[in-house]
């Protein structure tokens, strides 16, 4: 059997993160979950780490999700991140700027989600 | 006890709780990454300690570590004082002048009580971190470009001075990309006894270890109950007071006299208002009123030394007729100066 793709998931609302967690478990993803900046970031600096995509929210207590972004894309350019960001906030253009490789908007429905992951591991 | 060659490295951050175990960690993990940061907390509670154990664990060790206090100065000066001038950029303008930003390059700027600039210049500074660090000093047409890591510090709700309209939401953003939060002393009275033997051993030593008095286990006790409204700068003041004095039992029952008076009573207002120029300075029931959150010791001084500058300006200014040579010999400060005053302290010349 192929190894499952793993996923790093980043989320502080608990209702996204457990959602997020639950769903890409049962579509057979190797996924990993934290609920802030620095456990995400404790996750990717891990010796076996080896994410093959990370999907993070972009406010984020301690260390935001454009710090993930920025520090994912220096050390691992080649793992695809995906923002998602919720309404009223704006630091989509950050996001970018970080060279996020998807800005996605909240409300967004999963398998829309799971679309966008499916192509980026391509 | 100030040693200025110790103002660059700083103390380690001392501390067992889970506030200080956190901020520790978070240091260790962004500390290499140069992104903006912003530290949060209350007055002493170590924001500027924070910031030197970043630069200290970063790779910009050895370079320069600049700070300037957006507080303390009037925002002409502070947007000068940052981004530099040109000679000639405006009259009194003798020399080319580097801004701080400039100086930091390679190494950090400390933006000191964020929460306190103008609009407009954080305006300019959020034109300046969009560009990747790029400016162009007043009356320049070069533009200058510096790598500089930019820390912020605040002992502001930052979010409420947004819904305030009193801070820029895009400029919060790009600053917070990293958040370092300290929370205030009295939520961690477990850092209040490693704090008191750090310190009694640096001010001993200090002192060249000569017989002096420390606190006992019950002092301490009871100092763990205080409240600390000045955080750990108030502590070293108080062991200081302490080890200089002896009589820890005495200057404990000081201090939490001291609370009792401080805090508000209903007749306080009343003697307030026989003070018309004093409720001016703590613009009472303004946002910077003592009961506001976001009161600072810092702003209501800066208001008072302000409105005593401002009397005393237009005074010698009217006496001279607003010959403006003759009045900053009077007030013994350089012409140039003078005008920065004029036009900061928005003193208007009367109608011809
Ligand atoms: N955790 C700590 N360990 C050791 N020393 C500390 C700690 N926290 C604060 N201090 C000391 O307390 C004093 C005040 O700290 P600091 O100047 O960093 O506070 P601040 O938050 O920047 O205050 P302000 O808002 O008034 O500028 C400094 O001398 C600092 O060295
Ligand atoms: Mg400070």
């Amino acid at each position: 059997m192929k190894k499952p793709f793993k996923l790093l998931i980043i989320d502080d609302a608990e209702e996204i993160l457990t959602a997020l967690t639950n769903f890409f478990s049962q579509k057979e993803y190797d996924v990993v979950s934290a609920a802030n900046g620095l456990d995400g970031l404790k996750h990717i600096e891990a010796k076996d780490a080896a994410f093959d995509l990370i999907i993070t929210d972009l406010v984020l207590p301690n260390i935001s999700g454009v710090a993930i972004i920025s520090i994912v894309k220096k050390k691992f350019p080649d793992t695809p991140v995906i923002a998602i960001t919720g309404w009223g906030e704006h630091p989509e253009s950050l996001a970018k700027e970080a060279h996020a490789d998807y800005v996605l908007e909240k409300p967004f429905k999963l398998p829309e989600l799971e679309q966008l992951v499916k192509k980026l591991l391509k | 006890m100030n040693n200025p060659s110790k103002s660059k490295s700083g103390p380690p951050i001392v501390g067992v709780s889970k506030n200080i175990e956190r901020v520790r960690e978070l240091i260790e993990h962004v500390a290499s990454t140069g992104l903006n940061t912003v530290v949060f907390g209350e007055s002493g509670v170590g924001k500027e300690v924070v910031a030197q154990n970043l630069y200290q664990k970063s790779p910009r060790l050895g370079k320069p570590f600049i700070k300037i206090n957006c507080a303390a100065l009037p925002e002409g000066l502070l947007e000068s004082e940052l981004f530099g001038y040109e000679r000639g950029a405006f009259t009194g303008a003798e020399q080319r002048k580097k801004g701080k930003f400039q100086l930091a390059h390679s190494g950090v700027l400390l933006l000191d009580e964020i929460g306190d600039m103008s609009l407009p210049l954080q305006a300019k500074l959020l034109h300046v971190l969009q560009s990747g660090g790029e400016f162009s000093p007043l009356g320049s047409e070069k533009d200058v470009k510096a790598d500089t890591w930019v820390i912020a510090a605040t002992n502001h709700d930052l979010k409420k001075d947004i819904e305030e309209g009193r801070f820029r939401e895009d400029l919060y953003y790009r600053l917070n990309i990293i958040k370092i939060y300290l929370s205030p002393l009295r939520e961690r009275p477990e850092d209040i006894p490693p704090l008191i033997d750090f310190y009694i051993k640096e001010y001993a030593s200090m002192l060249n270890n000569r017989h002096i008095e420390k606190p006992g286990a019950k002092v301490i006790d009871r100092l763990c109950t205080y409240s600390w409204p000045g955080n750990v700068r108030e502590l070293q003041n108080v062991l200081k007071r302490m080890l200089v004095l002896g009589d820890c039992g005495q200057i404990v029952e000081e201090l939490f006299n001291s609370e009792r008076i401080v805090s508000p009573t209903s007749g306080a207002d009343d003697k307030l208002n026989h003070h018309a120029s004093l409720s001016k300075i703590l613009d009472l029931g303004g946002k910077n009123s003592p009961e506001n959150q976001s009161f600072s010791l810092k702003t209501a001084k800066k208001n008072a030394v302000e409105m005593v500058e401002r009397e005393i300006i237009s005074h010698v200014l009217g006496k001279t007729d607003w010959n403006r040579s003759k009045a900053s010999k009077i007030l013994k400060i350089s012409y140039k100066t003078l005008l920065y005053k004029i036009s900061d302290l928005n003193i208007i010349p009367p109608e011809k």
